[in-house]
């Protein structure tokens, strides 16, 4: 465990702490964090790039007469950041006062985050792999030599990445909090654009991303990208309308970013959320449930606090329809007079419905005839009314079979009628995602091409 | 700003000396071109919510990125210490990518310098009259505030006022095995609003901001007057705004923001790694017809205080104009050194990186279309049926296929040459050759938008500027209910 942050470091952010205390603060929390990260990209079989990121930088937040900042700075020599927190205070002490800017209580912050190994998300054969071995992965499964492609389609270029990187950090605060998340991140990405007899270029990526090296998929990836490069050939213009929308799992967490955004205490406080006064209602069908999976041992962004050093809990976000919760932080818990929660979804995670077991070919053989959104191109949401338009890339499917690709076609609607419109939540979900949203199918939604 | 050499070397604790060995351990390993940056950012930012400045912060970054090029591969590594041996360490990083490729593959690099000279401070694009660093904290509440007040006056509708003032510094030191020293002081300063409008029980939101490479006099009176306004204007037809029905339709963007046509329909297509990569829709079109005859569009470094503009990218190369399309014709693609050499042609000055601790890649600037001879008012009287946009939040581009999509805010259906209904929320959809030879008229109302943008790219983000005259684009598919 060489490379995590080593005792002079944690020296550093305690002594962070004692000089904020002794030049004037109230109240103080730091965060710590080093991180490592090395690339080796391809392209067309050959090493194309090869780099080595290591960071160290520290954040401060200073609380003085009910005054706030937050800071940060990499300069951490001794000397540098007792000099950095005097010029921090010196700016506090010049914001106006808001009697909400608070720590978090020490009763809801994490105890049981003091190693930073308690998720099991650290992977020791990261600190034994060596430059070669990396190159090699970015390598061992090019294709592009062999590729020659057919008569419809030619390989234009293959773009590879592999890196692995480390994450340390440490967060500290004049309460007595100690909190520790260390994660190991193993990543592999293909990109294969091919160009069809006319020209037209199509460009099909995958990935895979894992704490465990072990458990990391290099052999898929250039494969799966080649064959969604492949199935973007002949795309066909189809009249706008109501369709089935099929959304993978790829791409399903744009549908439920919005929900979890208009839930935060921050846009709850500002009237900038088409979810206010909703806590306890019932906004959604029955069908749907959202929880937060944020301590699974072992998967990739699963988190034991929040970066107030507050212990996250495993529970519903939206059950059954029913809002359930609110993200509050101590801030917004003091401005909206609730009590606070936690500062955002760590880990969400949209339950099977109607039934467990359904993948993306179940519910498209269940729908019968749609479209299959594979992946989004722009577009974005009214926060207050909760309107949307998005463009789309996917594909026509009739009798649960893909029929051909459609193009430039966009989906447009509003997210209460959306999810009122839910037929279907697979249980497919995506590894590597922080939000687990599997496949899912809504009725009645407005395609415009 | 451009201060004295010694202020840089002083900055980040090096001499002349120090670079060159630095540039000679980089090398050693066999790469044939190596370039160092040296960055000292200090970014202060200010909110106000509810009526009360009541958060503020500084954010300091500082470190050198080495890169080492064998060819047009690339090896790049990074140290956030100035300190001798954690710099040999970052150029011993970087100087692998020579031993990882095969030598017998690469062309190597020229070894001329092409770039000479010192900065010239008298050539400097965006002098800070005003130091941010020099203005109290009480300078900057007092701001914050009167832009409450000024809101909350134009309009009694108003029930949520956000701002947030926030200003970045960055030293820039740049230095390359061809022995070509750069270095300058880049401001940037950015002021962005957000309020919540309440008229019966429907609720309404809008933004805007303004952000230049400018010192602290870019605050003032008249600035809160214009974002007051701005925040405001349209605010009786956005609570009857609807979706418009959608389908493909005739499409006028007005003069200014509407630039995010040009940025994602052909921008992003036009920057030379992809094209080098055979990726993008645009690869094979050089020295073709993209568009109507008389059509010009600019990427250009060189107005004065943009937040596109630049004295040199980050790769030393000196900001210049470049005509991507001229007189309908695509003519150049946007270059760093990497691409430039790749298709023999000097680099346009399109290198940029996020902060030191990215390598550079060819980015946008200042993109826009140059005055066509129409007017505004002629454009908008010959549309019988089709929609007017003139206020954006974002957009995307897949550049392969070349379809595009931006977000439209706010607009208005055109009916038998007439603004009528007005429209909000909706995304438009293209494909960006279409799009381009599908401009049929052009106005000689260029403006320059000079919002908060951002351009994200490789999980980078530059800041950057578009505009454009209105213009007149047979067809494009808008998302409608």
């Amino acid at each position: 465990m060489m490379n995590r942050l080593e005792k002079t470091d944690i020296q550093l952010a305690e002594m962070s702490l004692r000089i904020a205390l002794e030049k004037g603060a109230d109240m103080a929390r730091v965060s710590l964090s080093k991180s490592i990260m090395d690339l080796v990209g391809t392209l067309n079989g050959e090493v194309d790039k090869v780099t080595h990121n290591l960071s160290m930088s520290i954040n401060i937040y200073l609380f003085v007469n009910q005054r706030f900042g937050s800071f940060s700075t990499n300069r951490l020599s001794p000397e540098e950041l007792e000099s950095f927190i005097i010029k921090a205070l010196d700016i506090v002490r010049n914001v106006e006062p808001d009697s909400c800017r608070q720590l978090p209580d020490p009763s809801r912050t994490a105890q049981d985050a003091q190693s930073g190994l308690e998720l099991d998300l650290y992977d020791e054969r990261y600190e034994s792999i060596e430059e070669e071995e990396r190159i090699k992965t970015a390598l061992k499964t090019s294709v592009f030599a062999q590729t020659e492609g057919t008569q419809e389609w030619s390989l234009i270029s293959e773009e590879i990445e592999y890196s692995d990187s480390l994450t340390d950090t440490l967060t500290l605060d004049t309460n007595g909090l100690i909190c520790r998340h260390t994660e190991t991140s193993f990543d592999f990405y293909a990109c294969m654009t091919i160009q069809d007899k006319n020209g037209n270029k199509y460009s099909g990526y995958w990935w895979d991303s894992t704490p465990c090296l072990d458990k990391l998929d290099i052999s898929s990836c250039v494969p799966t990208a080649l064959r969604k490069a492949i199935e973007q050939i002949g795309p066909k213009s189809i009249d706008g309308g109501k369709y089935t929308m099929v959304i993978s799992n790829e791409c399903s967490a744009k549908v439920v970013s919005p929900l979890l955004n208009a839930l935060n205490g921050y846009s709850i406080q500002q009237n900038n959320s088409f979810l206010m006064d909703s806590l306890g209602k019932r906004m959604f069908p029955e069908g749907l449930t959202i929880t937060d999976n944020c301590r699974a041992r072992g998967q990739g962004g699963c988190r034991l606090f929040d970066s107030e050093g507050v212990s996250t809990k495993e529970d519903s976000i939206i059950e059954k329809g029913v809002v359930k919760k609110y993200f509050i932080n101590t801030y917004m818990a003091g401005k909206l007079n609730m009590d606070p929660t936690i500062e955002d979804a760590t880990r969400p995670c949209v339950l099977p419905f109607p039934e467990k077991g359904a993948s993306l070919p179940l519910i498209m053989e269940k729908c019968s005839e749609g479209i299959l959104v594979t992946g989004f191109n722009g577009g974005n949401s009214n926060s207050v009314t909760g309107d949307f338009s998005y463009g789309i890339e996917g594909f026509l499917f009739r009798e649960g079979k893909i029929v051909h690709p459609v193009r430039e076609m966009l989906v447009t609607g509003n997210f209460l009628r959306l999810w009122s419109n839910l037929i279907a939540a697979g249980d497919d979900y995506r590894r590597g995602t922080q939000k687990q949203v599997p496949t899912l199918a809504f009725k009645d939604v407005d395609f415009s091409a | 700003m451009i201060n004295t050499e010694k202020y840089y070397f002083d900055t980040f604790q090096v001499t002349l000396d120090m670079l060159e060995s630095l540039i000679a351990v980089a090398m050693k390993d066999g790469g044939d071109y190596s370039d160092l940056y040296f960055e000292n950012s200090q970014m202060g930012t200010m909110i106000l919510r509810d009526g009360e400045v009541n958060s503020a912060g500084l954010h300091t970054l500082y470190g050198v990125g080495i890169r080492v090029l064998k060819g047009d591969k690339t090896g790049y590594a990074y140290s956030e210490s100035t300190a001798w041996p954690a710099m040999v360490q970052a150029a011993r990083s970087a100087a692998g990518i020579a031993m990882a490729v095969k030598r017998d593959s690469i062309q190597s690099a020229s070894s001329e310098a092409k770039y000479h000279g010192r900065p010239n401070p008298a050539a400097d694009r965006y002098p800070e009259k005003l130091s941010w660093q020099q203005c109290g904290m009480a300078d900057y509440v007092t701001f914050l505030k009167k832009i409450d007040t000024a809101v909350r006056a134009k309009d009694t509708r108003v029930i949520k006022v956000m701002a947030s003032l926030s200003y970045q510094i960055s030293d820039i030191l740049m230095f390359n095995s061809l022995g070509e020293l750069k270095y300058e002081t880049r401001p940037l300063g950015s002021l962005s609003i957000s309020a919540i409008f309440k008229q019966g029980d429907r609720v309404e939101n809008n933004t805007c901001g303004k952000s230049l490479r400018s010192g602290r006099e870019m605050l003032s009176d008249n600035l809160i007057e214009e974002l007051a306004c701005e925040i405001v204007k349209g605010l009786d037809q956005r609570f009857e705004a609807r979706r418009p029905k959608g389908g493909e339709m005739c499409v006028v963007m007005g003069a200014g923001a509407s630039g995010i046509l040009l940025h994602e329909a052909m921008g992003h297509a036009f920057e030379a790694d992809c094209n080098r990569k055979g990726q993008s829709i645009f690869s094979d079109k050089m020295g073709k017809r993209v568009c109507k005859k008389g059509i010009n569009i600019i990427d250009d470094a060189t107005i004065h205080g943009l937040r596109g503009s630049t004295n040199f990218d980050d790769e030393g190369v000196p900001g210049q104009r470049t005509c991507m399309v001229e007189d309908g014709v695509l003519c150049s693609y946007l270059h760093d050194r990497i691409s430039a050499r790749y298709y023999g042609v000097p680099p346009t000055g399109n290198g940029r990186r996020e902060s030191f601790q990215c390598m550079p890649i060819p980015r946008m600037r200042s993109t826009y279309m140059e005055n066509g001879e129409a007017s505004a008012q002629d454009i908008i009287a010959s549309v019988k049926k089709g929609i007017f946009v003139d206020n954006f939040s974002n957009g995307q581009v897949d550049i392969g296929v070349g379809d595009f999509t931006f977000y439209v805010k706010s607009g208005y259906l055109i009916e038998n040459g007439k603004l009528t209904m007005p429209i909000k929320d909706t995304n438009i959809i293209g494909n960006g050759p279409q799009a381009l030879a599908d401009i049929e008229m052009v106005a000689n109302d260029l403006i320059i938008d000079e919002g908060t943008w951002i351009c994200g790219k490789e999980q980078q983000n530059v800041p950057v500027s578009c505009g454009i005259p209105t213009v007149l684009i047979k067809k494009l598919t808008i998302g409608g209910e």
